[in-house]
This record gives structure tokens, sequence and C-alpha cells, in this order.
């Protein structure tokens, strides 16, 4: 781990095509917020070296963002360093986002919302109706409730991506979201 | 004359400026909050409150913001309600070119009144 908290383990882009390519991001990041910066940046560029638009690479870093976001919040209870784990691989026309971390009992009521959540927008033929829905329910939530569910409903909605999510009998949480680069 | 005042929090930077018929409040930078209800929220609502003493309009102007988490859109969103529903004026300014402000901030127009108390608009 180095000491800015964002280990870049691969960092894989082909060179030679000009449309979006082949390639692979995985960073290990510590469950510490003031890395979200440095996490950002480090997808954006990835996403733009492998011939993403800017459009593209904004959409996906959003939802990569998204989700770390709540790899840090919800997993990696021991604060394990790089204990949360962003996997990113474009192939195929379709790219794959996907971060797990470790959970513990103390993520349960996490994992219930997010089970919820994800069957719930699945509910909507039309994304845009369940980031409306979304919007309408937070408006009427007291001021300091925090926790608001939006960005998982936006990984589906501005992201245009399908969630996801696994647990494994190692009690390692992997969510993940999938999307046509051409959507 | 006008008053002005900077905030900051990490990368983002929050200029309000107090002008002559309106509050302005204009996000530049990076926004990764963890929490909805912190920094966001305590800096719109007093601009708030003091706008509808003032008989003033809120600006809230993203179009020098590039990036936001969720989390910075939800006081943005319980503060538009709040005001729909009660008293005061607000505009939110975004820039229409930055496809993920678009389709963003571009939703928000299901606040938006008749009476234009709350506008929406997509700048160029």
């Amino acid at each position: 781990m180095n000491n800015e908290g964002v280990e870049m383990d691969r960092f894989e882009c082909g060179t030679e095509a000009a449309t979006p390519m082949s390639g692979s991001l995985e960073l290990c990041v510590d469950s510490d917020w003031a890395q979200m910066g440095r996490v950002n940046e480090d997808i954006y560029r990835f996403l733009v070296s492998c011939k993403l638009s800017e459009e593209l690479a904004a959409r996906y870093t959003m939802v990569a963002c998204e989700l770390t976001e709540n790899g840090i919040k919800y997993g990696n209870p021991d604060k394990s360093p790089g204990g949360v784990h962003v996997r990113i691989r474009l192939e195929g026309g379709e790219i794959y986002l996907e971060v797990s971390s470790a959970v513990g009992d103390e993520s349960k009521p996490f994992l219930v919302e997010l089970d919820r959540t994800i069957q719930w927008a699945r509910g909507f033929q039309d994304p845009f109706e369940a980031y409306i829905a979304r919007l309408r329910a937070i408006s009427h939530e007291p001021l300091d409730i925090d926790r608001s569910g939006l960005g998982l409903v936006r990984i589906t909605y501005e992201g245009r991506a399908a969630l996801d999510f696994y647990l494994e009998e190692d009690r390692t949480l992997s969510v993940s979201a999938v999307s046509q680069l051409n959507n | 004359m006008s008053e002005s005042q900077t905030y900051a929090y990490d990368q983002l930077k929050i200029d309000l400026n107090v002008e002559k018929n309106s509050y302005v409040v204009r996000f530049l930078g990076k926004s990764f909050l963890k929490d909805p209800s912190e920094f966001v929220l305590p800096i719109l609502w007093k601009a708030l409150q003091e706008a509808i003493v003032a008989g003033k309009r809120i600006v809230i102007d993203f179009r020098d913001l590039a990036y936001m988490n969720s989390s910075t859109l939800t006081p943005v969103i319980k503060i538009l309600e709040r005001v729909r529903v009660g008293r005061g004026e607000i505009t939110i300014e975004y820039r229409k070119s930055m496809k993920w402000q678009d389709i963003s901030f571009s939703a928000l127009v299901i606040f938006q009144t008749p009476d234009r108390r709350i506008e929406i608009i997509g700048v160029d």
C-alpha cells in the first residue's frame, strides 16, 4: 500500500485502436473518504486512456465513484489498508465496474437496503422514472437524514448501467454495474 | 453594494454573493461530500432564510462544478421541496453542454412551480 491510500494494481490499455478498446484497472482503496478525489482522477484518466469520450469517461467515473463510496461507507469494517477493491474492465463493447469489500454484521441494514433498492429500481421500465420517484421521496425526508439511496438509482439512470450484487461465503460483498458502451 | 463569502471543503468551493436582487451561491470544483447534511446544507439553508427575509431570490449556480456525488444533490432536492411548499424564490442554473449536468439537473424540473418561484435553467 502506498502512502496515498490508493494502490493501482493494474493499469492496462491497448493503444492501437481509435475506438473504445479493451482494458482493465484495479484499485485497492483505503477506507478513508479523503481518497475519493484521487480515486475519481485515476478512474477518469484510465477511461480516457481507453479512448472513451469525455462524456462516457465522466459517466462511468461517476458510476465507479458512487460504488466506491458505498464500499468505504459500509464495507471493510476492520479498515484493512486497501480493503476496498475497485475493478473496471472494458471488453467487447461493454464496461464492467465492480467494487468489493468485506462486510460484517453491522453492514446488514445496508445489505437489506441495497437489495431493496436494486429490486425496486428494476421494477421501473425506464430508469428515469425510478430516478424521479427517488427525487420525490428524498425531497420529503427530514433535512438531517443522511442516507438517500440516490447513488444507486443515479447509476441506473445517469450511468445507464444494470446493477447487481453478490455476497460470497467469506462475506465479501461485490456490487457491480454493467453497461453497453454504445448505450 | 454586494457582500461575498467563500467556503471550501476538500476540492469543493462555494462562493456566496449577496447582490442587489439575489443571493448567488456558486459551486466550483469537485464535490465528494460524505453526508448530505454536512457543509452544503447549512450554507444553502442559511442563504435561503436570509434571502427570504430580504425578499430576494436565491440563485444556485452549478455551471462550474466539474463533478458531484449523489450526496451533494440531496440537500438541494430537500431545499427545493421546502421552497415549493413554503416561501422563497429559487433558481437552479446548470451547464446544458455538460452531459452529466444536463442529465442530473434537468430532472429537477419536477420541482418547478407555475409561478416561476422555482426555476430550473440549463444554460449553454
